[in-house]
This record gives structure tokens, sequence and C-alpha cells, in this order.
């Protein structure tokens, strides 16, 4: 003798079951830990009841018959409650898998902006680097032309320096 | 009296290139041994019609510096 078992997903996030529940037109009330359905059977509304990290949904155990005589539902669609766990199960999934989406896509472009970020940095760091150096470069020259007792003419032409050493010998 | 010039470029990327004019012989390349042998290894050297030329005043400061 064996059996399976299967669980619905577990209803963890309620702006994600509220959502589902929009999108299959059902009606809700929120009241404090509980999301109050239209589905009335024999004991009153069925309710989603956030317990132990998850909202379970109560109902009469007897509700998933049929021939029920449900006091008033809403989506005929969904005479059984496995029926409505299933559509509800359906929605809850679809609109997981889209808020993930979502995340990753924020995620990405997140890491591309801070990809780019981290360029424009390195591309400024390379380019002080290289001006530096530069400028050292033209301070030596200028210093050893000096000891040497060249006049020194600094001119920028076409982004490039350059110097003019001049001295007399007798 | 003579008038010695070097002319020195540095473009954007640090590259160097000089030129003399007024001094002869190997002294020009001395010169620019001085002042550039910080800034690594020659790409060329090019030498001009003064490099051949007569080093007339250092020939004349070595002759007056012996008379002293």
């Amino acid at each position: 003798m064996s059996a399976v078992v299967k669980t619905i997903t577990p209803f963890i996030n309620k702006e994600m079951l509220l959502q589902a529940l929009d999108c299959l037109n059902f009606k809700y009330k929120i009241k404090g830990n509980e999301i109050v359905t239209e589905r009335v059977d024999y004991y009153g509304n069925q309710k989603f009841v956030f317990v132990n990290g998850r909202y379970q949904f109560q109902h009469d155990s007897s509700a998933n018959k049929t021939d029920y005589p449900w006091r008033n539902l809403n989506a005929k669609d969904y005479k059984t409650v496995s029926s409505f766990l299933e559509a509800v199960e359906k929605e809850y999934n679809r609109i997981y898998a889209e808020k993930l989406e979502e995340l990753e896509r924020i995620r990405q472009e997140q890491l591309a902006e801070q990809e780019r970020i981290r360029l424009e940095e390195e591309m400024k760091r390379i380019e002080q680097e290289r001006i530096a150096f530069v400028e050292k470069q033209k301070q030596t020259i200028i210093q050893k032309a000096k000891e040497q007792g060249y006049s020194v003419q600094e001119k920028k032409v076409n982004n490039k320096i350059k110097l003019i050493l001049q001295r007399n010998t007798y | 009296m003579a008038e010695q010039t070097i002319a020195i470029e540095i473009d954007e990327n640090g590259k160097i290139k000089a030129e003399t004019e007024g001094i002869k012989g190997e002294m020009c390349l001395d010169e620019l041994q001085k002042l550039l042998e910080d800034f690594g290894e020659l790409q060329s050297v090019n030498k001009t019609d003064e490099f051949y030329q007569n080093q007339t005043i250092n020939v004349n400061n070595k002759i007056q510096n012996k008379k002293l």
C-alpha cells in the first residue's frame, strides 16, 4: 500500500495572495490576520488565516463535494474548495514568478549601473594617473634643463606640451 | 655667442620627442641624454646634419680650460 500526498503551494506572501484573488475576481475583506472571502459555507465565510508563517484556508471540510449546499458561492467555476485553491495557487505562482523576474531585472540593472559607475571611476583614475605622469615628466625636464642653464618656455599645442629650452654658449 | 635650443614635445600619453638645434656633434646626444635619461627606452634616434659638424664650441671650451 502506498500513498502520494501533495500540498498546494504555501501562500506565504499576503500581497501576492491578494493579487491572486484580485486576478480571479474574488472579493475579500481583511480582518487582522485573516483574509475573509465571499465563499460562505455551512460555518460561514471561508477565509485565509495566517498560521505558522503561511495563509491556511479554513472551510467546512465537506465543502469539497461538488453537490455541497453553498450558502453563497460567488464563483461558479470553482465550486469545490480544491478547485478554488488550485486556481488561487495557479495565479499565486504566476504572480510569484513575475515578481522574481522583476526583482532579477532590477538586480541586473543595479549590477549594470554599479559596473558602469565602477568603469567610470576606473577611467577617471587612469586618466588622472596619465595626467599626473605627464606633468611629472614635464616638471623633471624643466628642472633638469634649468640646472643645465637653459631657459624654458612652455606652450600647449593640440594637447601636446611643447618646451623650448634655450641657452647661450660663449 | 651661440644659441643652443632643444625643442621637447610631450604628447598626451607622455611620449617625448626632442630635437636639438645649434648643438653640434655628439654633444647634442649628450644633452638629450642628460635631460631624458629617466624616461625609458628610446624608440629612435635620427641624427641631423649638425651631429656630423665639428664641435667647435666644445673644442674651444676644452682649449680654454687647458689654458686655465
